[in-house]
């Protein structure tokens, strides 16, 4: 162990909120084929997005995350009704975000399947892109 | 020596090397370190792996020796070693559920090759949000359900006597229900079967037979279900008839429908020489090896075409009933062609067949010889794409062919045979009624398709055939078989032990708003108590999606094991910096 490549332990951060049945399996298919991004990306597991309140996400900002990819199950997902709550639940978030001046392209709702390697690596492209231009 | 007091979590950390996969590229010692800084961490350590016998003994001995209550292992994923770690646990006798997996390889080492340094602090971060987590876990005890040791098999096609007779073999009581008079589904309509070139009718024969002679199964035809209520272990159904059956868990075998061409696609219901491959085979049934004559004229060229119905593109095809085309490949109908084709010759080798094709998917274990024999046997195949879809004329039809170049081709047709696909059949009510989950193409969803291929989401609810996908005899039997040995394992103690991740409610905390009822798609799950005026949960039939605890502005409501507060705590340590 000898290599030090990014010691710039404040590289802008982002959250990427994954679901058991879908994206988490997906960001293992990412793994299991190699492919590479950037480690500013912290994988968080939940059993559906739909369970976070409002302000987690304003919450999440505050401390520190630049961006949020919320990979949900969409249509595929097994909880009746959950994708509905939660797409209206993000929509009300934008609109507190709008209120408080921050950039709403910080937080991003997208659906991962469990095989949708190069959907997971997009949706970290551009976020990468948003927070480097906050950032900049 | 540790300061915390004896109430108090104490953690252990270990972290995996997985034989260089992480090792190779994360600092797991300095990972280990930066863990061991931690105030409940008083165990912190290092080591090739794991999940290996040593591994875990390592763990057992830490938990036995008392100087650790919680663990927090880095490593592969949890999808693989999860429950492997929760059963160390419970060897040292430890609740299973003082436990968090955190995935340092599929998410870091392996996907962060070329940054080390990166990685490791990202490792570092991921470990310290698996010890906060853990130190607001609960000791978490499975629920337990009562099993009834009888199964409802819904739909009496060969997929549902198929897992009839897989329950009964496994000596569990079975109420097998059939909507229309008699048992068999769309077996009555076949002729010879491919892969096996089996008479449908013998089959199904010896089917019957085995249902009838089971003790253990209780058949009713020209029945359905028409009330729900229960959940895993104990659900009551209510029939049209008004008796009741109480069962542990239920195969949902409702089969499929066949897709009835749009009006007028390929002159369907006006030109009396266009029909479809189910009508075909009932008229080979009917017709034991005769010529092939329709509408009392003897036939001397046949064309097929393939995809109707099935594999449509919005804007060129009609859309059903609730405005979506069916974009999926009914994936029966290729072989059951082909199968047909080779029939008909047998009988008429002189009769000219034209397949007219999108693609030729016979993918399942000797279909591709059927499709070798349907092209030894002289068939004319044509591709043509969906854009430019084949046009029926006079005494022709004509079809712009793709292995030529795009050449139009006309091509003589006494009779035109539509391949039809299949859709799911009409079972809307039951969705409704039990609330189960239906994907983009109608089809019922199961929970997972590799690794819960034939559970649904919704506890003690399986699948079986076509009412999950088109499927054909030979899937439609493993499916069923799958269901039926997992309903044993299911039913064989006399409890049934549920995940205790399902919300619950601090009735000190819960105002009685009622913010939290409407959120909650799952009858029963979720209910004001009238007496209290307080939220309460059933365990039971909660789901654990936690949309209720979204909107639970006092924080009564949580989901055990993945609570807000300890979500917050994961991200407070994921933005913690990591000294470089
Ligand atoms: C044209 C064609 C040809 C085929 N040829 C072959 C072949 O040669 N070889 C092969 O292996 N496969 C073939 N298949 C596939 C085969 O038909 C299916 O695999 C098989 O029928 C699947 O059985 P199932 O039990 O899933 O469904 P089904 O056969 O549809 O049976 C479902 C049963 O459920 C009942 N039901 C529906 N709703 C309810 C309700 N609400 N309550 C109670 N009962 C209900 C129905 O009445 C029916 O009896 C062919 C399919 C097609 C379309
Ligand atoms: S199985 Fe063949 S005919 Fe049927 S939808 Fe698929 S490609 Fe088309
Ligand atoms: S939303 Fe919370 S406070 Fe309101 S009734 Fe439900 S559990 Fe109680
Ligand atoms: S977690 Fe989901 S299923 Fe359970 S009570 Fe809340 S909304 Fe209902």
């Amino acid at each position: 162990m000898s290599t030090v490549e990014s010691p710039d332990t404040n590289a802008p951060k982002i959250l990427i909120i994954t679901t058991i049945a879908s994206s988490y399996t997906g960001a293992n298919t990412v793994g299991q084929a190699r492919a590479q991004y950037a480690p500013n990306t912290y994988i968080m597991r939940v059993p559906d997005p739909v369970m976070f309140p409002e302000d987690f996400y304003l919450r999440c900002f505050e401390k520190g995350f630049s961006g949020i990819i919320i990979m949900s199950s969409g249509s595929d997902c097994p909880y009746e009704g959950a994708y509905g709550r939660l797409s209206a639940r993000v929509g009300r978030v934008y609109l507190t975000m709008r209120e408080k001046g921050i950039p709403t392209n910080r937080l991003k709702l997208t659906t991962v399947c469990t095989v949708c390697k190069h959907a997971f690596l997009k949706e970290i492209d551009d976020m990468q892109k948003v927070v480097r231009e906050q950032a900049a | 020596m540790s300061n915390l007091e004896p109430n108090e979590p104490h953690v252990g950390v270990y972290i995996c090397h997985c034989g260089g996969n992480i090792s190779d590229v994360i600092d797991v010692k300095r990972v280990a370190t930066e863990l061991g800084l931690h105030p409940n961490v008083v165990i912190s350590r290092e080591f090739p792996f794991m999940c290996s016998d040593a591994g875990q003994k390592l763990v057992i001995e830490d938990i036995r020796s008392g100087k650790i209550n919680r663990v927090v292992i880095a490593a592969c994923s949890p999808m693989l070693h999860e429950l492997t770690f929760r059963k160390t646990l419970q060897r040292a006798a430890l609740n299973p559920f003082l436990y968090e997996h955190v995935n340092i390889r599929e998410q870091a080492s392996w996907v962060h090759k070329g940054d080390h340094e990166g990685a490791t602090q990202k490792a570092i971060r991921l470990a310290r949000a698996g010890v906060e987590k853990i130190l607001l876990q609960d000791e978490l005890e499975e629920i337990q359900a009562k099993a009834t040791k009888h199964v409802l098999v819904i739909g009496g096609g060969p997929a549902g006597l198929k897992a009839a007779l897989n329950m009964a073999a496994r000596n569990l009581r079975v109420t097998l229900v059939e909507k229309s008079s008699r048992l068999g589904g769309h077996l009555h309509e076949l002729d010879t079967l491919y892969p096996s070139g089996e008479s449908a009718s013998a089959l199904l024969a010896k089917l019957l037979a085995q249902v009838n002679e089971s003790p253990l199964i209780t058949v009713v035809v020209g029945t359905t279900v028409t009330a729900w209520d229960g959940f895993v272990g104990n659900f009551t159904a209510t029939l049209s008839s008004g008796a009741t059956v109480n069962a542990g868990a239920v195969i949902m075998a409702t089969g499929y429908d066949h897709v009835i061409p749009a009006g007028g696609e390929y002159n369907y219901g006006g030109d009396p020489r266009v029909t479809t491959l189910p009508k075909l085979i009932e008229h080979l049934k009917t017709s034991a090896g005769k010529p092939l004559v329709w509408n009392g004229v003897p036939v001397k060229s046949v064309a097929f075409i393939h995809c109707v119905g099935s594999r449509q593109t919005e804007g060129v095809h009609a859309p059903q009933a609730d405005g979506k085309v069916n974009d999926y490949c009914s994936r029966v109908c290729c072989t059951a062609a082909l199968h047909s084709i080779n029939v008909l010759k047998a009988r008429q080798p002189d009769l000219d067949i034209y397949d007219l094709y999108r693609d030729i998917r016979t993918y399942g274990r000797g279909h591709e010889a059927i499709y070798e024999q349907a092209s030894k046997n002289g068939v004319l195949f044509f591709r043509f794409t969906e854009d430019a879809q084949p046009e029926i004329r006079e005494h022709t039809v004509v079809v712009k062919d793709i292995l030529t170049w795009g050449e139009e081709v006309e091509i003589p047709a006494d009779l035109v045979v539509l391949v039809t696909g299949i859709k799911q059949g009409a079972v809307g009510e039951l969705i409704d009624m039990m609330k189960l989950p239906v994907s983009s193409d109608r089809f019922l969803q199961e929970a997972h398709p590799k690794l819960r291929p034939v559970e649904v989401a919704n506890n003690g609810f399986f699948l079986a055939g076509n009412c999950q996908a088109p499927m054909d005899l030979v899937e439609s039997s493993a499916a069923a078989g799958a269901a039926a040995s997992k309903i044993a394992a299911l039913l064989s103690k006399d409890y049934i032990p549920l995940d205790p991740y399902v919300a619950r409610i601090d009735s000190e905390k819960c105002t009685g708003c009622e913010a939290c009822i409407p959120e909650c798609s799952y009858t029963g799950a979720l209910f004001m108590n009238e007496g209290t005026k307080k939220a309460e949960v059933n365990a039971a039939l909660c789901k654990g999606c936690g949309a209720c605890v979204a909107v639970c502005a006092p924080r009564a409501l949580d989901l055990a094991g993945w609570s807000i507060a300890q979500m917050e705590a994961m991200v407070d340590a994921m933005v913690t910096e990591v000294p470089a």
